[in-house]
């Protein structure tokens, strides 16, 4: 094959595994804090699109055309606005729900995914149409033979790269992700080290949602455009990306979303079949990993309750 | 008084069925107080009713000054009080410094924990060597230091200890009281609950005896160790 295209599907690989991995280390920090799948977390995504899409446009009004200002806006209040809606949506429908069976949970949160989803179809202006999203990166490329690398895309693999570095450091290096750890290891225990249990999970809900608008205004930005219905998929790839990686171990679902990229890649281009085929095939071959390696590929704790 | 624990009339249920039921005792000040009872006793239920990890129902706990009952656990932890779990309950994908910190975990000053550290290092240099080791990897004697290490590393005012003896082998029982009388000569006050009741006795300054969620005698270690009661909790 030629290194130009071999390098082209490299690089589209790279930019899809960042965003499911990012969709990915959320639903895997839920899990690990809670045990409970939050399944609105790629409609989350979606709202937190549509939050940078509008924040732009209110910029856009009020002649605010600095690029770099718009990119740290946009990102901004998306982030921060999921990052309150992640930490509500803990607080009034997933705490409240710890003595129920994670089941409920389970639906409660399918259910609210539905609600966002609809939300933005039928409140968003003309919501039920594709939106274009603006290009807030410089579109610059520089092709080399069949290879057509753009500066937008390396920023956005490169801002991506910072993020889950980022997650990284919290986690390893600050005393609020030794909380964390601490509390998906044994939450009574933690507790009685003096951890506000309630408030690390709220924190941790707020961390990932902020991390699935991230995603969101990156798939935006990647296709230049965003509609109602672009967290669903994106939520059940990030979801089987956490379980196939390992479900609360947030190097599993860092693996997990990048094999998903890769599997739908060489499915659409390797494969003797038609690319539409990809997702059928990277799906199967996830199942199929599943069923060799049930705890995921880093095995953290058994998924007894999915 | 101030930094004693009393426990007044309390009732606490798993379910609707009373596992503890009119528990009344005080652990004082500067004292070691010991609780013992058999297997299913409720012991353990009262160190998570002091801890609001099972908020009683009815009565009230109080330390230096503050009521506990209905206070979530970090709150209750704030005023002072430290717990080393039964089974030590060390957090195994932790590293032992990680574990030691996290007992350390409401004191904001990194130089009053790095202070701490090292004096938890000095009573067990094991730790030191091991500090970057995984906590779950470690035998249960260790462990148990790293629990107890813990529980110092907030500089609490009270300690409740559950079962220290559980699961280690004679010698190290015995060492691990030895270790409790030495914290309680540092001016901490120790709740001490067991079932191993002649090494408890011969450190307690006070005992109550547990049976069925009910405390049936109470007194010191001496007369303790006489009544009928202490054989019956164990013998029936």
């Amino acid at each position: 094959m030629d290194v130009g295209y071999l390098a082209q599907y490299v690089m589209n690989g790279l930019m899809l595994g960042m965003m499911y991995a990012l969709v990915a280390v959320g639903f895997t920090l839920f899990f690990g804090v809670l045990d409970v799948i939050k399944f609105s977390h790629g409609d989350v995504l979606t709202v937190g699109a549509f939050a940078g899409l509008a924040t732009y446009l209110g910029l856009d009004l009020l002649g605010i055309s600095s690029p770099v200002v718009l990119v740290l806006c946009v990102l901004s209040v998306s982030a921060l606005c999921m990052a309150l809606l992640g930490a509500l949506i803990a607080r009034y429908l997933v705490l409240p729900l710890r003595s129920a069976p994670p089941l409920n949970t389970l639906l409660i949160t399918l259910m609210l995914g539905t609600v966002l989803r609809e939300s933005v179809r039928l409140f968003y202006p003309q919501g039920a149409n594709p939106k274009p999203f603006p290009a807030l990166l410089p579109t610059d490329s520089v092709t080399m033979g069949n290879f057509n690398l753009r500066l937008d895309n390396v920023m956005m693999l490169f801002a991506g790269t910072i993020v889950i570095v980022g997650v990284h450091l919290l986690l390893t290096r600050t005393k609020l992700g030794l909380a964390i750890r601490a509390v998906a290891q044994d939450e009574e225990t933690a507790k009685t080290m003096g951890i506000n249990f309630k408030l690390i999970v709220l924190i941790t809900f707020g961390l990932g949602s902020a991390l699935a608008a991230f995603a969101g205004i990156m798939n935006g930005l990647y296709y230049n455009e965003i509609n109602f219905g672009m967290g669903l998929l994106l939520g059940v790839i990030g979801f089987s990306s956490a379980i196939v990686g390992g479900l609360g171990n947030i190097y599993g679902a860092i693996l997990g979303g990048f094999l998903f990229a890769a599997l739908q890649t060489v499915g659409a281009v390797a494969m003797p079949f038609a690319s539409a085929y990809k997702d059928v095939f990277a799906f199967g071959v996830i199942i199929l990993i599943m069923a060799w390696r049930p705890t995921g590929l880093i095995r953290e704790k058994v998924s007894e309750r999915v | 008084m101030s930094g004693t624990l009393t426990v007044e009339g309390i009732y606490t249920a798993y379910d609707k069925a009373n596992v503890l039921e009119d528990v009344s005792l005080e652990a004082e000040k500067g004292k070691i107080t010991c609780l013992l009872g058999s297997n299913g006793s409720g012991k353990s239920t009262l160190i998570r009713s002091i801890l609001g990890l099972t908020p009683p129902n009815q009565g009230r706990i109080g330390f230096a000054g503050t009521t506990l009952t209905g206070l979530p656990t970090h709150k209750v932890i704030a005023t002072g009080i430290a717990c080393i779990p039964e089974g030590r309950k060390v957090f195994p994908k932790l590293t032992v410094e990680e574990n030691l910190r996290l007992g350390g975990y409401q004191e904001s000053s990194p130089a009053v924990i790095t202070e701490r550290l090292d004096k938890v290092y000095e009573t067990f240099p094991r730790l030191r060597e091991r500090k970057d080791q995984l906590a779950g990897t470690m035998s249960g004697g260790e462990q148990a230091m790293v629990s107890i290490g813990r529980g110092l590393m907030s500089a609490p005012k009270l300690l409740l200890i559950d079962e220290p003896s559980l699961g280690l082998s004679p010698l190290l029982v015995k060492e691990n009281f030895n270790i409790i009388r030495g914290i309680n000569e540092l001016g901490i006050t120790i709740f001490l609950v067991e079932q191993n009741v002649h090494q408890t006795l011969a450190i307690a300054d006070f005992g109550y005896v547990l049976t069925k969620g009910r405390v049936v005698a109470s007194g010191t270690p001496e007369k303790l160790s006489k009544t009928t009661e202490v054989h019956q909790a164990y013998f029936g």
